[in-house]
């Protein structure tokens, strides 16, 4: 027995080592590439990249593009393997800036974005904060997820309102009395990836509050401006609000605006297209509203959506190339509108894209390109800004003041993070 | 005479095959690491190259796709002039202490009512151990309605009961928030005490039992008694893993809360990922991770000293 079971482990281990010292079949020319993406919530999007593009470009170059989605919320998790293996899929989806977080490991497309840019821009002003890394185009953006007021325009009109507000003090005046009527409003202010920076900054910015300078040294987050916004949030939250949102992640609000819950909440288009298609009355009284104005203006986040290129892809030439095709106007156009929208291209030739016309609750989103900016603006785009949102700086100062601790406390809070954070003084 | 075994007289006969693989596998040292070295790989590739990179990537100053640069205990000096990260210290161990508490408790009383002799004991076995059989994010979703302020049951009752005129926030209030949590953490980790423990009582012998109440010991003091001391090294080895898979527990806290609302839930691991994956700060992510160390390592020497002493 003892003889068969060792003639059995000296077998193993002889077809082991032959296994592993065989050699590799020599590289040829590219066959595949693969994209990793974040799952859309338009599933069509997904869909239409797998079944049309895909099939379109294999038959055009022979070149196999397999797809990888990952789960939403996961893309960045899901960047940092591949980066730090240096294996997996050679284009990669980014977002937000990291581009800039990412810079090293992502290779320069500035050629594809100019010609881009010359057959259907230019380019709008504001991406080049989020994708431009040291003057080189380090991804190429596709559209974004803009995070609008999502609201129910038949509660609206129940206390007199046809338009959606314009200032964050008339929204407040509104909330108050849907609140009222058992109608109250639901803005994230947990811990969630998207939702609750979504309107956080805009509400900062407007009151002409800033996290930190151009400079990236100077923290600016200890100002009147702050604290007035401060002072708005709290009241916003507790005359208009359930407690809860205090423990919100991305999906509460969905489940609220669906459950009926709430009245209005900042957040994507995923509301629309998915009441569209599971909760069709909800979708007939739903509608989107920029952010309101405070004092300072109105503003915006934006989420830029873009391809890059991985450094350790094996034939970047070939990876270039099939961006270049996915980017020509025959393709990026058909793949847009089968995104009904959800994703707004920063390319004015596309201002008055057919897409836009689909439906005219889409139009603001295409209007907050205007006054859409990169979190902590108008600091630098770089890894302190990655922290400052991973620790939720701005999210909790603001979450802090709605519970109920005093305004110069919680801003002294994120003000001491911040100094942290940018190493400033 | 005594004959002397000839322990080396196949010295020859080795020397003639010392170079046959079939030779090299018949000597039990060889044969035996062999037979190691799977497992022992295995640990040096999962566990020990991932401990020893993470302490190395703690000591550096070390952002995503980017290389490293040493910075000693720069990392860990940072932390500990973070106000969020105390918070995080005391959120993790009032959440460790109070889980295992209750999990211990509770671990024990099934135990001891499934070593009872009942109609359909198996089947309800069984289904004591499917909190801990069934996924835990999957469980967690279910949690996550249950909590819900619109279509949460637990209000549902308690507002249909009269209890209360609304219902609670489970997840937006900070203490509610850390409640809850503790509670679900609880319902997944009683079964793992009681089967481990159901495992120690079925070792008593019904003998014991028998001649302490022939002396007149009642059931308190049989339990004290006879089935404590019995048991005592199965509750520290159980509650010593328990303790671990709770300091490293990641799923529970990230899908319900993520830490919120404004970190009242937030732990180390949660931390140590929010900074590592979200912010893109390796070393210092590595760094909230290891923080937990020096607690763990603390409590299973001493609970290892303890029941070796026992």
């Amino acid at each position: 027995m003892s003889t068969t079971r060792r003639q059995f482990l000296s077998t193993a281990l002889a077809g082991g080592a032959a296994a592993a010292l065989t050699p590799r079949r020599a590289n040829g020319a590219t066959k595949s590439l693969t994209v990793v993406h974040e799952s859309s919530f338009i599933k069509g999007f997904d869909d239409f990249f797998v079944k049309t593009l895909a099939p379109e470009y294999e038959k055009a170059t022979g070149v196999k593009v397999g797809y990888e989605p990952v789960s939403v919320g996961s893309m960045l998790t899901r960047l940092t393997t591949i980066v730090e293996t240096k294996s997996g899929p050679e284009i990669v989806a980014t977002g937000l800036n990291w581009p800039h977080l990412f810079d090293q490991s992502l290779l320069d497309v500035s050629d594809i974005a100019a010609e881009i840019g010359k057959k259907i821009g230019p380019w709008h002003d504001n991406i080049f904060d989020a994708v431009v890394v040291n003057k080189k185009w380090k991804a190429l953006p596709w559209g974004n997820i803009g995070q609008l007021e999502v609201y129910r325009t038949d509660w609206f009109k129940e206390v007199g309102v046809t338009k959606f507000p314009d200032t964050w003090e008339d929204l407040l005046t509104v909330g108050r009395m849907l609140k009222k009527k058992g109608h109250p409003f639901g803005f994230e202010i947990g811990h969630g990836f998207g939702d609750n920076h979504g309107w956080m900054y805009p509400l900062l910015w407007s009151y002409g509050g800033r996290e930190v300078d151009k400079d990236g040294k100077t923290v600016l987050i200890d100002s009147s401006e702050t604290a007035k916004a401060v002072d708005f949030c709290r009241k916003f939250y507790q005359e208009t609000m359930i407690e809860d949102v205090l423990g919100w992640t991305d999906v509460s609000n969905n489940k609220a605006f669906f459950g009926e819950q709430i009245s209005c909440t900042n957040n994507a288009m995923s509301i629309l297209i998915v009441g569209k298609r599971d909760f069709p009355e909800i979708a007939k009284v739903t509608d989107h509203g920029l952010n309101p104005q405070g004092p300072k203006g109105r503003f915006h986040l934006y989420n830029p959506q873009s391809h890059a290129i991985a450094s350790h892809a094996s034939d970047p030439a070939a990876a270039k190339a099939f961006l270049r095709w996915l980017y020509d106007d025959k393709q990026l156009s058909r793949w847009l509108v089968a995104g009904e929208a959800y994703y707004a291209p920063f390319l004015h030739g596309y201002d008055n894209h057919q897409m836009w016309n689909a439906d005219p609750r889409y139009l603001p989103f295409k209007e907050s390109l205007k006054t859409s900016r990169l979190h902590g603006w108008p600091g630098p785009a770089g890894a302190a800004l990655s922290e400052s949102n991973a620790k939720y700086v701005l999210v909790d100062m603001f979450a802090k003041a709605c519970r109920g601790d005093a305004t110069k406390d919680v801003i002294a809070t994120a003000a001491a993070q911040l100094k942290q954070i940018y190493k400033a003084k | 005479m005594a004959v002397r075994p000839e322990p080396f007289a196949r010295s020859t006969a080795i020397s003639g095959r010392a170079l046959s693989r079939r030779g090299l596998l018949e000597r039990e040292g060889i044969f035996s690491w062999l037979m190691l070295a799977p497992g022992v790989l295995f640990l040096l590739a999962f566990v020990a190259y991932p401990f020893f990179y993470g302490i190395w990537l703690s000591l550096q100053q070390r952002q995503v796709s980017q290389a490293g640069t040493f910075v000693g205990l720069a990392n860990f000096v940072t932390l500990y002039h973070d106000a969020v990260f105390w918070q995080v210290t005391g959120n993790t161990f009032i959440y460790v202490v109070v889980t295992t508490v209750l999990k211990l408790t509770g671990g024990l009383a099934m135990a001891l009512v499934i070593n009872q002799h009942f109609r359909a004991r198996n089947l309800v076995r069984a289904a004591l151990l499917l909190p801990f059989i069934v996924p835990t994010i999957l469980s967690t979703v279910a949690w996550m309605w249950i909590f819900d302020p619109t279509f949460s049951v637990i209000n549902w009752l308690l507002v249909h009961a009269g209890m209360i005129r609304e219902g609670f926030s489970w997840l937006g209030n900070k203490t509610l928030a850390m409640v809850s949590i503790i509670i679900v953490n609880t319902w997944r980790g009683i079964p793992f005490y009681g089967i481990t423990l159901l495992a120690g009582l079925q070792t008593i012998s019904p003998d014991l039992y028998e001649a302490a109440a022939i002396d007149g010991a009642s059931v308190g003091q049989r339990f004290r008694h006879v089935t404590l001391p019995i048991i005592k090294p199965i509750v520290i080895i159980v509650t010593m893993f328990s303790v671990i898979f709770t300091f490293s527990d990641f799923q529970i806290v990230y899908a319900l809360t993520h830490g919120g609302p404004a970190n009242a839930t937030q732990v180390f691991v949660t931390y140590a990922f929010d900074l590592g994956m979200s912010g893109g700060q390796l070393g210092m992510g590595a760094a909230a991770a290891l923080a937990m160390l020096p607690a763990l390592a603390l409590l299973i020497v001493g609970l290892t000293l303890y029941l070796r002493r026992e």
